[in-house]
């Protein structure tokens, strides 16, 4: 049984369990209430205010989600009351003198994760902005100061817009949560970067990939586990051609939940494994519903309602619920409504997730010949303004005017307006990167265009600061130089001369140097060993650091030959 | 070798040798649909009935009466079949049968356009009769002319032959797309041809994907193809297990398969083999595979003529 009561004005649930004592704290903020140029501002505070506890002994975490934030806990009573109490009080007093570490760690963190292979699909459909930004770095990180995370803290992680849940007894002895009175806050409205759906981008990996917005229910549930099932049979048991065929569904905190389903292909079976994919949507579009996946997945999910730990699980998702204002149904109430799902009622969902589908298909493909619409990858038009002409020979040219700035080629155009500007990303050289609300990137390279130098003033000037986030200065060699004939000469014939720039700007030639006077240095050593020349320990010397000397130097060439291969490819 | 003193000249329309095809075509012309489905159904297996459909989607202006009958019944998959097979053949016959190098852009925007209405009425058709192998044999030209991939090909065979592992209409698309032109290579051609050759029952139509695949070749890549030990015995082998076997039947195929073996024999000089087969033949020709070597018809005579003279020579 569920007991809700209130803490210091925090609402909270509390389920028995058999289980250790467990607590988290959700506030309703997440990354889709950032913007763009201030991306990772959630994440950060997060980082900030669990600093202090990583002096204790805790088993603790906390995360970032899109539309919440919580800092989960499982201990003894006194460490568990602790812990939260310790989460409120620094979130009204910020180690702020941990800013810059802080944000060196995430970047960090940002550099060495793995992403999901799906997470591009979220700008594509949301654009850059709201629930899109999850596909996107923390750009903002740079730019965020201290005024800008009080603000964000008094804002959002307020008593009124913060639930507790615990798994135990009742609430830990000792437990105060001092937080600030505010505001509930609603889940940002979900914008839309395309035009029409079902819809289809190319991804770069060999996954197939979909994304579809369904009204919560759940039927819907239901839904992406038959799809599941009819991926993995499909695709995996029947045709062996995915290993990973899956289905996910994952309720948005407005009212919607989305359903994502991937499959991974080998690279001879990608167009097989897209086909399959289609067919298996096909399939469930048209209304043939296998009754035996339907009765599988009721019942795998009816399963996990009918145990002595259910209130427990359910906590956070209750959580959810309760800080987002969507129905909180007992576990009685949704295992009825799971014996009540029919056949037409997942026939229903599969027709409205078809409707609004963002198909991910593998790089080079297309799904328009199954009825999917582009998403957009160019815009409407460009902007009026002064025009640059390409220093490469390109006939795309660089517009800028009081509007935007485009990119401007005979055929197409991409355009990032000012005032749908979601970020421009500064450099010293005056390179500038301009993201549309629309998720289009338009790339400024001064020096590849006649005059090239007037333009950063001219952006600069028009994009108001707070859409600004100023980048660290970059390696002088990675500021292009134009090369005159990049457009004109025809594909595959490349003058040696830029060949050998490439070697040499890549560094090639000075590493290869270097890695020669190391392997002699070992040379010389195991010379020595032989012939008795020299010291023994001098002769170990030479061997061991010239040894250690070479792998430092290969491991760094190889990667750098390895990136000049495929530029030259 | 009896030779007819006037030799009938020859007919390339499938209806003279498969009555049926004029009656589901006469249905067609004046939309009575329970009529072509009558035929249709009646069909005595698998290959006629697919044979019957591909037919029916060369008849012209019948698009908007199929789309009304699919309208009115979904599920009818012969409907749905027919109705992509006849907005493939319309694609197909803009694009003409040129290498691609030939085509022009527009030609190919509109082939494609046919192609991909083509696939969406099969993607749903299959959906909902996932056992109709013609509807299959249909997204396998649809899948080839779209440049789906030779995977999603072969996916879509692997998905038919599940329900008919002899199906000849089917082999002999997924055979096209095996070939270099479209997504292939010849090993697997050859591979291909003979494994559902040896597979087939014996006397069945399947072995002439073998001679099929030996005259793609000769003629798409290597005159001297049909000259070698290799080709010459392939062929000797098919005809051994088909035209020559006492179980051969003249169902529907036969005409083409003869036809084959008869332009693969009178191109490697073996023409008493060639006049049997033209003898059997009488007046009833193929445009596949004829048209390989221009005009159909004067091919068919000259080559009938050659083989007749030298083998009544012997």
């Amino acid at each position: 049984m569920i007991r809700r009561t209130e803490i210091d004005g925090v609402p909270a649930l509390i389920a028995p369990t058999a289980g250790p004592l467990q607590a988290g704290l959700m506030f309703r903020v997440g990354r889709a209430d950032e913007t763009l140029s201030r991306a990772g501002i959630t994440h950060l505070l997060e980082h900030l205010v669990l600093h202090p506890m990583g002096l204790a002994d805790y088993h603790y975490n906390g995360a970032t989600a899109p539309v919440t934030t919580y800092f989960h806990m499982q201990g003894p009573e006194k460490d568990v009351a602790g812990f939260l109490s310790g989460v409120c009080d620094a979130l009204s007093a910020l180690p702020l003198d941990r800013l810059e570490t802080e944000k060196a760690i995430l970047r960090t963190e940002h550099g060495s994760r793995t992403p999901h292979v799906t997470e591009p699909m979220a700008l594509w459909r949301y654009g850059a902005r709201g629930h899109g930004l999850i596909g996107y770095p923390e750009f903002g990180l740079h730019m965020i100061t201290p005024d800008d995370l009080s603000a964000w803290a008094a804002r959002y992680f307020t008593r009124d817009n913060a639930v507790l849940w615990i798994t135990g007894s009742d609430v830990p002895a000792g437990l105060t949560l001092r937080l600030p009175a505010g505001e509930r806050q609603a889940v940002p409205a979900a914008s839309s970067a395309l035009p029409v759906t079902p819809a289809y981008f190319s991804g770069g990996s060999r996954t197939v990939a979909l994304d579809a917005v369904v009204r919560r229910r759940t039927a819907a549930g239901v839904f992406a586990g038959v799809l599941e099932r009819e991926l993995f049979r499909g695709l995996r048991q029947e045709g062996g051609l995915s290993y990973t065929a899956s289905a996910d569904y994952n309720p948005r905190g407005d009212g919607y939940a989305v359903v994502t389903a991937l499959a991974d292909a080998l690279p001879e079976k990608q167009d097989a494994v897209l086909g399959g994919f289609i067919d298996v949507l096909a399939k469930l579009r048209v209304g043939r519903i296998e009754p035996a996946d339907l009765a599988a997945v009721v019942a795998r999910r009816a399963d996990a309602l009918d145990n002595a730990e259910v209130s427990a699980t359910r906590l956070p998702s209750l959580a959810l619920a309760l800080l987002t204002g969507e129905p909180q149904p007992s576990a009685e109430e949704l295992a009825a409504e799971l014996r009540n799902v029919t056949v037409a009622d997942v026939h229903e969902v599969a027709e409205e997730a078809l409707g609004s589908a963002l198909l991910m298909v593998p790089a080079g493909r297309s799904a328009d010949w199954a009825g999917f619409a582009a998403a957009p990858s160019v815009s409407d038009g460009a902007v009026d303004g002064q025009a640059y002409r390409s220093l490469e020979g390109s006939d795309a040219r660089l517009v800028v005017g009081e509007q935007g700035v485009s990119l401007a080629g005979p055929q197409e155009a991409i355009t990032v307006r000012f005032d749908q500007c979601a970020v421009v990303l500064a450099w010293p050289d005056g390179c500038r990167t301009l993201i549309g609300e629309d998720a289009i990137s338009l790339t400024v390279e001064p020096t590849l265009f006649a005059g090239g130098a007037a333009v950063p003033p001219v952006i600069d000037a028009a994009v108001p600061p707070h859409l600004r986030v100023d980048m660290p200065a970059r390696d002088p060699s990675s500021i292009p130089v134009p090369d005159p004939d990049r457009y004109s000469r025809p594909p595959g014939v490349r003058p040696l001369g830029s060949r050998l720039r490439l070697w040499q700007r890549a560094g090639v030639p000075k590493l290869g140097f270097l890695l020669l006077l190391a392997a002699g240095l070992t040379v010389l050593g195991i010379v020595g060993m032989v012939t008795g020349a020299g010291t023994i320990r001098g002769q170990l010397v030479a061997v061991a650091g010239g040894g250690v000397w070479s792998s430092y130097l290969i491991r760094n060439l190889i990667p750098r030959v390895q990136q000049v291969w495929r530029m030259l490819e | 070798m009896p030779v007819a003193p006037a030799q009938p000249y020859p007919d390339f329309d499938p209806v003279a040798a498969y009555p049926v095809m004029g009656r589901v075509r006469n249905a067609l012309v004046v939309q009575d649909w329970a009529a072509v489905r009558a035929l249709v159904d009646a069909a005595p297996e698998s290959a006629a009935r697919t044979m019957l459909i591909r037919f029916a989607a060369t008849v012209p202006d019948t698009e908007r009466f199929l789309r009304d009958v699919l309208d009115r019944d979904p599920d009818d998959s012969v409907a749905g079949a027919m109705l992509g097979g006849r907005l493939i053949d319309a694609g197909w016959a803009v694009r003409t049968r040129a290498m691609a190098e030939h085509v022009s852009a527009g030609q190919f925007r509109v082939f494609h356009e046919h192609l991909r209405r083509a696939e969406q009425i099969l993607i749903t058709a299959a959906a909902r009769n996932p056992a109709d192998v013609a509807v299959w044999c249909e997204r396998l030209i649809s899948a080839r002319g779209l440049g789906l991939g030779i995977s999603e090909v072969r996916r879509r065979y692997d998905r038919l032959a599940a329900h008919d592992p002899h199906h000849l209409p089917a082999q002999s698309q997924l055979l096209q797309s095996l070939c270099p032109k479209w997504d292939g290579t010849w090993e697997q051609v050859h591979a291909f041809a003979r494994e559902r050759m040896l597979a087939a029952p014996k006397g069945a139509n399947n072995a002439v994907l073998v001679v099929t695949g030996h005259l793609e070749r000769a003629l798409g890549d290597d005159e001297s193809h049909l000259a070698t030990p290799f080709a010459r015995d392939e062929v000797h082998e098919a005809a051994a297990r088909s035209v020559l076997d006492p179980d051969f039947r003249h169902d529907y195929g036969w005409v083409g398969v003869r036809n084959s073996f008869a332009m693969a024999f009178s191109l490697m000089g073996d023409n008493r083999e060639a006049a049997a087969q033209f003898n059997a033949l009488d007046r009833f020709a193929s445009k596949d595979p004829w048209e390989y070597l221009g005009n159909p018809a004067e091919a068919f005579v000259r080559r009938r003529a050659r083989a007749y003279a030298i083998a009544g020579a012997r």
